[in-house]
């Protein structure tokens, strides 16, 4: 029975890489989007530079996605280090609401900012995005971080203070360094989410700030073209880098050790 | 722990109102950006709305009875089928997964998540293209049955198409949390009951599975709720024929511009959200007190 389960468990990862290296190598097919391979090709992600209307919706989601990032990694490491030094009542009750963003269903999350947003006029557009991917990238961040600051010595601020330091000193010098692994993992992750992120885009985002997965999205409603394999292919590599930049062993606490 | 404590009884000057005011801009971004904003959407729900669904206000449940109207349970039941299908499917194999994953050796099992990692990180909308490549006319499949004669292969749009798309997004989302509770379990359990006659159903059912059944609880609440508010993978793979509340939800703000039916159909899924979780947390508990017993 074990050698059927791992037979099952082995199909299972190629399962998961298949899409990931039919993506990679169509991307490189010279004969588009049809089966046979007819010689390599760089000509997809050529095509994908010169495409004027691409590279904007590009640069769309890069700025938000800079600006989520940091905003989200700002809040969370003041959230952060606020509940690591917080011992009244209540630290259950917060912890609850700074993750209740991941537990409400995105969709839902994204039509209620739109109804703020429309009953208060604001027209959408860069600021009305970069609300929305905080109000999902926030969480993670502020988890990620947390679970790093709960790890600290407490007598190392303790001691920074003792020796004179005030608390921005204590904040740059001893707690921003000790924490430098979380808060580069806070900001990836936050920049990843807000990077890929359709539903919030779908129902935020105005008539000048198309996002890059926007754009492939409504291109792909009328047809799969090879560019868009090029196009994959490169945000497959972005992940790559991400997620060996952020470190297996930070991902597997993120993923793994805050939900046992 | 107590160490630490000792030292802040003994330091009474320190302020706490400093560390009060660093959770300020985390706790105002969700309420103002999170919770404040469900609040209107529920109100919306209950308003009435002029003929370009803009909200006029007063108290109307004429958008909850026109749920009942078959268009919308059509999508509801088979949202909450879907749901359910894919639930079971990525619970069963991410069992056998993390089974897998948890009986490699430590420095194995790093690389094997790594593994899991990279397609779980990877854009949400490559994941779903890549489906039609494969599966699509042009695609590996169909060349390999061309040479057999058998030309004009297209799986898409199909709901096989939808479900194997849903399974290859939130698949790594089931492991997680499975691999994380069956990684607590001591082997020396599994060890005992081989030692006293269990096979390997009995391993499985008497210690395996009641030990990590948080694990799976906690992905069945991954992956329920979040499949039926998805609305890219039936458009795309499916081709728009069997829409999901998600669909629903998109279709009625940004085409029809009905805000209140939007709002009501949010609800739903919100409700359902509620629910689910409060199932989950009963059984949950189950698992709690039988321990404790």
């Amino acid at each position: 029975m074990d050698r059927i389960v791992n037979g099952i468990a082995r199909g299972v990862f190629v399962f998961l890489y298949v899409p990931i290296a039919a993506v990679i190598i169509y991307s490189f097919n010279a004969a588009g989007t049809s089966t046979r391979f007819e010689g390599f090709t760089l000509q997809w992600y050529a095509d994908l530079f010169q495409d004027g209307a691409l590279m904007q919706t590009l640069r769309t989601s890069a700025v938000v996605a800079v600006l989520t990032a940091t905003v989200a990694t700002v809040i969370g490491i003041m959230f952060a280090l606020g509940m690591s030094r917080y011992r009244g009542a209540g630290k259950g009750g917060l912890l609850a609401l700074i993750a209740l963003p991941l537990i409400v269903p995105e969709i839902v999350l994204g039509v209620a900012l739109l109804s703020v947003f429309s009953a208060v006029k604001v027209p959408l557009g860069i600021t009305t995005l970069v609300l929305g991917h905080l109000i999902v990238s926030l969480p993670l961040a502020t988890l990620v971080l947390m679970s790093s600051a709960a790890m600290l010595d407490p007598s190392l601020p303790e001691a920074a203070t003792d020796l004179g330091c005030t608390p921005w000193q204590t904040f740059t010098r001893v707690y921003l360094p000790l924490l430098r692994p979380a808060v580069v993992a806070a900001w990836l992750l936050s920049f990843t989410t807000s990077f890929s992120n359709i539903v919030m885009s779908t129902f935020l985002s105005g008539v000048g700030s198309t996002t890059l997965p926007l754009k492939i999205y409504s291109s792909l409603k009328t047809g799969l073209t090879p560019s868009i394999n090029a196009l994959g292919a490169l945000l497959i590599l972005l992940t790559l880098v991400i997620v060996l930049a952020v470190g297996v062993t930070q991902m597997r606490r993120i993923l793994v050790d805050s939900r046992s | 722990m107590t160490s630490t404590r000792m030292i802040h009884l003994g330091r009474k000057e320190r302020p706490k109102r400093g560390s009060l005011l660093l959770l300020i801009p985390g706790v105002a971004s969700v309420v103002l950006l999170g919770i404040l904003p469900l609040f209107i959407v529920a109100r919306n729900s209950f308003a009435v709305a002029d003929n370009y669904g803009g909200i006029v206000g007063g108290f109307t449940l004429e958008h909850y009875t026109k749920l009942i109207d078959p268009v919308y349970t059509k999508t509801l039941l088979f949202s909450l089928g879907l749901g359910l299908l894919n639930t079971v499917v990525c619970i069963v194999v991410g069992y056998l997964t993390s089974y897998y994953i948890v009986s490699r050796p430590e420095g194995r099992q790093g690389l094997l998540l790594l593994l899991v990692i990279i397609p779980f990180w990877t854009d949400f909308l490559v994941r779903t293209f890549a489906w039609i490549t494969i599966l699509g006319s042009g695609g590996p499949i169909a060349g390999v049955l061309g040479i057999f004669g058998l030309s004009g292969f297209s799986m898409i749009p199909s709901n096989v198409a939808v479900v194997l798309g849903l399974l290859y997004a939130f698949l790594p989302t089931a492991i997680f949390p499975i691999y994380a509770s069956m990684r607590s379990i001591d082997p020396s359990l599994k060890e005992a009951a081989t030692d006293l006659g269990c096979g390997w159903w009995g391993v499985h059912r008497r210690v395996i599975l009641p030990l990590s059944r948080p694990g799976i609880l906690g992905a069945a609440l991954l992956t329920f709720i979040p499949t039926m508010g998805v609305f890219v993978i039936p458009v795309l793979l499916g081709g728009g024929k069997d829409p999901l509340v998600g669909n629903l939800i998109v279709t009625l703000y940004t085409e029809f511009r009905n805000q209140p039916m939007g709002a009501a159909v949010s609800m739903v899924l919100l409700v359902l959200m509620v629910l689910s979780m409060g199932l989950i947390g009963l059984l949950m508990r189950r698992t709690s007190t039988k321990k404790g017993a």
